[in-house]
């Protein structure tokens, strides 16, 4: 089932003299438990791509349909529903909320869509052990590692029943190794049954992925299948991936 | 599934409380992260509770000594007797207006002294006299052989409960000690009603609805402040509006400061699915919080304040203060209001939160300033009806009901009008600016296309100039009145001893009976004892002060002659430095106060003058010429310099030569002691000590501050507010043009031209907000003297030039200077922090 769905989606930003064609009629449908990667230069619409597959911003035509929603025509409000209940978030380099504890949160989109706290914070809590992170639940994010707050991100996009975690070079900030347990944690997140977009400029995590798109001044250039990677032949769960 | 659908469902669509609750309890630690950042805010509101505490709770407290015996009344008629006439009439009022209150009094003299006490008659628990009366110990008289008496007549006449009294004539037996609590000086021994055989004086209290015609003998406390212009009061309630105007505006600037700050986490909060109203919600909450711990600490601080106060108060006011007795209501409102204030001006940055693209917050990039083509007419038809609100606020004396209505109205139109206006200055100074350096062009053609942008952080520096400048413009006219002459204070090394003829005693000028004084055995002894008080202040300065009944009187509407006219002793003057030559053979009066003699209509009377006239406070103009009996019309008048200036000193004497053609009558009044070194408290107290023994008074340097004082405080909080203003919201301003910085630095351009930019905004501002300020500060004084019968335009013509030059030319130089050296920071460090 598809949980993603980009018909035809092109963004052109300013006018006249400074237009700039960001993305040009993009198709993408990313199914339950994928992992689709972004590759491309920098500039050629990877962050465009999410912000408008996530609702952020509205493609100046084409379609989006997140969980059989169609975005185009929702209110701000209706839009904010489906961010707090589908669509997570993981940006580079800015994620937490300064002021909250890593449970508060990972908890804040539960209490946003309105679970009561103390419910909310047994989920946030649930989900950071999930990632292993249990132990810096009380940290403020000022006192965590650059690693850690990329994985209570992570644990954030994913906590209650989201299905789409959307994620901008979550790791471009990170050293290797702290690169490699993010994407890890995103791979787990697509076993669990979300839907992943993950943009990224490392090769070998792409690899990762069931699906890379090529993006190259807005446009998706290449897509291929990689080989299956030795965790998908461990497991054999995974769902394999589908070209729409 | 069915099942994870029907919990979803059951979830409130837009989040409901746990969302609400969430996003609170998020502002409110961002404030206790940040609270740094809205320390102005802060400070404004704290400052401005905790005047309001303190200065409601003494001013309430401190009633106009003449207000003092209404009680709970209203109104207030007094008879000289209770004659067959007043019993008559004082029936006709029971009859009219229902319950009276009648209070006899009859002076009697404590024998071998000038000072009297009152025999009074009356009812402990009369219906508005109650306050004035309570008990200390014992009990009320029962009989008419039971007296009462203040601690003050017991020690006079060494009594105490139980002791029989002979003083009144009949023997009665002490069984109270009894006090005024509204006037603590107010000495006398209570007996029964019908005791008091012979009143002086019979006052009746009550409440009329509406005064039967005729009746001349009953006043009310409007009454009473009628001669005095600018009330504490409507004083009191301009400040609080104009305050709550300023902390409104500065918490606009500060609040839109601080939204951009937190521009990343509010595009995160979005992306996380909050709806608008949540994200409004953040910086709504900051307001209320801001506004709560202002006023809760204000208040804290103004209560810990007045109870530290209440003892002075208590002494000065010489009334009991009880530490509760506080006008909670005015307290209560003033603490809404900074809520309120804080609230409403976070409104409008927080609808801009909601504006802004949620890709564009979560990249901290602020949306473009918008450029304004506004029309200046409304400004200007704001400027007008102030100007006439102001006005009307004049010609109805700013006092009570419609005029202290019409001067708070003035003022906030004024503000609306200072907000609109001053951005247009912005374009004007642009214009002026053609042909100046790059950076500074750069700096003022942003300023002028993004005069909104300013907008709040410009009005805010405009208004508080304003309130500061009104203070200035307002106490240099009040202080340079030469008629009513209310400063400068005292020297801390000058003392007057004032025997009971002084000014202020029973036989000072201005009251009935002058001349009738104590005998001369007994100014003897207080001569002795002054000339001991100032040996032992280490004193060789004593001045022997002389007074007569003479006193100067302003036959013209407006203020009236104010201060004591002691006598130009060849003692005095040698003192002082005056040669008898200098004086002019036929001058009458000498005086240091400038532009004094060039008054017209000044008349000098003496002798029996007031008490040939009706009697009773003289406020308002007099006839003109006075009847040639006991008054000189046009006295000649001549400044000398080299007179003291402070108020009760001999700033302004008769001379020899007045005194010997108007066959005045000099008797000693006190004397003035300079003393080579401030005195200290103990001294002070020990010399009223020994003063009082010899029922003299004392006098020295009073703890009101002097024009001078307020004038440069005003000077400072105003300069003081605006650099904070500057301080908070120039960063902003400037870093909504940080791309322009950018590329400025990528070609080439120097920290040197950042620096300049950021200095030449900082100084524009600062130079428009003082001048904006200073220009509506006079037009709402120009509006209010014009009409103002007491203080007319001639008025503001005492300009504090070094104040004005601090503010107008002073400040923006300061803000320029620190503008440049603090701007070696990165603007770009204002996006938010990154986590
Ligand atoms: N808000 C915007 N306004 C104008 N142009 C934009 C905006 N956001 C992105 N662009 C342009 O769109 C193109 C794609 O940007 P982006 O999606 O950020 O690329 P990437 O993430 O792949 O580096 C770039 O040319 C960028 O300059
Ligand atoms: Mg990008």
């Amino acid at each position: 089932m598809s949980i993603l769905e980009l018909q035809r989606v092109s963004k052109v930003y300013g006018e006249g003299d400074t237009e700039v064609d960001a993305l040009t009629d993009i198709d993408l449908s990313v199914n339950r438990g994928s992992l689709v990667a972004i590759m491309g230069p920098s500039g050629s619409g990877k962050s465009t791509l999410l912000t408008i597959a996530g609702s952020l911003e509205e493609p100046t035509s084409g379609d989006v349909i997140i969980d059989g929603a169609r975005v185009r025509g929702m209110s701000r409000n209706d839009k904010a529903r489906l961010r707090r209940r589908t669509v997570g978030y993981v940006f580079q380099d800015f994620n937490l909320l300064a002021g909250l504890t890593a449970v508060e949160n990972v908890s804040l989109p539960l209490e946003l869509d309105g679970i009561p706290m103390k419910k909310a914070r047994s989920k946030g809590m649930a989900a950071l052990e999930g990632l292993g992170l249990a132990d810096r639940a009380e940290s403020y994010p000022d006192q965590l590692s650059g690693g850690e707050r990329q994985r209570v991100a992570i644990a954030r996009a994913v906590v209650g029943e989201r299905s789409l975690l959307l994620a901008d070079e979550p790791s471009g900030a990170l050293d290797s190794v702290n690169g490699e347990s993010v994407m890890r944690m995103i791979l787990t997140a697509c076993h669990g049954g979300v839907a992943a977009v993950v943009v990224t400029h490392d090769a070998k995590l792409a690899s990762w992925a069931d699906r890379v798109v090529f993006l190259r001044d807005g446009q998706a250039v290449d897509e291929t299948l990689p080989p299956p990677s030795p965790e998908e032949l461990l497991n054999p769960d995974v769902p394999k991936p589908s070209l729409s | 599934m069915t099942d994870v659908l029907d919990r979803i469902d059951r979830r409130p669509p837009d989040g409901g409380m746990p969302a609400r609750r969430a996003v609170t309890r998020w502002a409110w630690r961002l404030l206790r992260r940040e609270w740094r950042q809205q320390l102005l805010i802060l400070l404004l509101i704290t400052i401005a509770i905790a005047v309001t505490t303190v200065g409601v709770g003494v001013s309430t407290n401190t009633p106009l000594s003449t207000y003092v015996g209404f009680g709970t009344a209203h109104d207030l008629g007094t008879f000289q007797n209770n004659s067959a006439t007043t019993t008559q009439k004082i029936d006709s009022w029971r009859a009219l207006y229902g319950r009276l209150d009648v209070i006899d009094n009859e002076a009697v003299t404590v024998p071998g002294s000038v000072n009297t006490f009152d025999l009074r008659s009356q009812n402990p628990n009369g219906p508005y006299g109650k306050p004035l009366l309570t008990l200390v110990a014992g009990h009320f008289p029962k009989s008419a052989s039971q007296v009462a008496v203040t601690s003050g007549v017991a020690s006079l006449f060494n009594l105490h409960v139980g002791s029989v009294w002979h003083a009144t004539g009949v023997a009665r037996t002490v069984v109270g000690v009894v006090e005024n609590p509204l006037n603590l000086l107010d000495e006398f021994a209570l007996v029964l009603p019908g005791q008091v055989a012979n009143p002086t004086n019979v006052t009746v209290l009550f409440d009329a609805t509406r005064l039967a015609k005729g009746t001349s003998n009953v006043i009310t406390p409007a009454d009473v402040s009628k001669g005095n212009l600018l009330n504490p009061q409507t004083i009191s309630i301009v400040l609080v509006t104009m305050t709550m105007l300023l902390i409104a505006l500065v918490s606009i600037a500060g609040f839109t400061v601080l939204a951009q700050r937190r521009l990343r986490s509010i595009g995160m909060l979005g992306a996380l699915g909050a709806t608008d109203k949540d994200i409004r919600l953040v910086v709504r909450a900051n307001g209320v919080f801001v506004g709560l711990i202002g006023a809760l600490v204000g208040f804290v601080i103004g209560f810990v304040a007045w109870l530290a106060y209440r003892p002075t108060l208590e002494s000065s006011a010489h009334h009991v203060v009880g530490a509760l007795q506080l006008p909670w209501i005015v307290i209560v409102v003033a603490m809404a209001l900074a809520v309120a204030a804080t609230y409403f001006a976070s409104t409008r940055p927080a609808r801009a939160m909601t504006r802004i693209s949620l890709v564009a917050a979560l990249a901290g990039r602020p949306a473009a300033p918008k450029q304004l083509r506004r029309s200046a007419v409304p400004g200007i038809i704001f400027g007008v009806a102030a100007f006439f609100l102001l006005g009307v606020a004049g010609a109805r004396g700013g006092n009570g009901g419609s005029g202290s209505l019409a001067i708070v109205l003035g003022f906030v139109t004024l503000t609306v009008a200072v907000v609109l206006l001053a951005p247009f200055l912005l374009t004007v100074l642009n214009r002026f600016s053609r042909s100046a350096p790059l950076a500074i062009r750069m700096a003022m053609r942003d300023l002028a296309r993004y005069r909104a942008r300013s907008g709040a952080a410009l009005g805010a520096i405009s208004v508080g100039v304003l309130i500061a400048m009104v203070v200035i413009i307002a106490s240099a006219a009040r202080f340079g009145n030469v008629l009513d002459y209310a400063g400068p204070n005292m020297a801390s090394t000058q003392m007057i001893i004032y025997t009971s003829n002084g000014p202020y005693g029973p036989g000072g000028p201005g009251n009935a009976g002058a001349g009738n004084g104590a005998p001369a055995k007994s100014i003897a002894t207080m001569a002795l004892d002054a000339h001991s008080i100032a040996h032992d202040l280490g004193s060789h300065s004593v001045v022997t002060l002389e007074n007569t009944s003479a006193t100067l009187q302003h036959a013209a509407p407006g203020r009236s002659f104010s201060g004591p006219v002691f006598v130009a002793t060849p003692q005095l003057l040698k003192a002082f430095g005056i040669k008898q030559s200098s004086i002019g053979p036929t001058t009458d009066v000498l005086t240091m106060r400038p532009g004094f003699a060039a008054i017209t209509q000044m008349q000098l009377v003496y002798g029996n003058y007031f008490s040939g006239s009706k009697g009773g406070p003289i406020t308002g103009p007099t006839a003109w010429p006075c009847p040639k009996i006991d008054c000189l019309a046009n006295p000649s008048i001549q400044q000398m310099p080299s007179l003291p200036a402070g108020t009760s000193t001999p700033n302004t004497i008769v001379t020899e030569y007045a005194v010997h053609h108007l066959g005045l009558q000099p008797i000693t009044a006190g004397w003035l002691i300079q003393t080579p070194v401030p005195l200290s408290a103990a001294q002070l107290s020990g010399a009223r000590a020994t003063a009082a023994a010899d029922g003299m008074s004392i006098e020295t340097k009073s703890t009101i501050p002097t024009s001078a004082t307020i004038i440069d405080w005003a000077t400072l909080a105003g300069i003081l507010l605006a650099l904070g203003i500057l301080a908070m919201s120039i960063g902003l301003i400037r870093s909504e043009t940080a791309g322009d910085l950018r590329i400025l630095s990528a070609t080439g351009a120097s920290s040197r031209t950042r620096r300049s930019l950021t200095a030449a905004t900082a100084g524009a501002l600062a130079l428009i907000g003082a001048v904006v300020g200073t220009l509506a500060a006079y037009l709402a004084m120009i509006g209010f003297s014009r009409t103002s019968a007491l203080d007319g335009l001639h008025s503001l013509t005492s300009v504090p030039v070094a104040n004005l030059l601090m503010i107008l030319v002073a400040m923006p130089i300061v803000a320029t200077v620190v503008a440049w050296i603090a701007a070696w920071r990165d603007p770009k460090g204002i996006s938010g922090q990154v986590v």
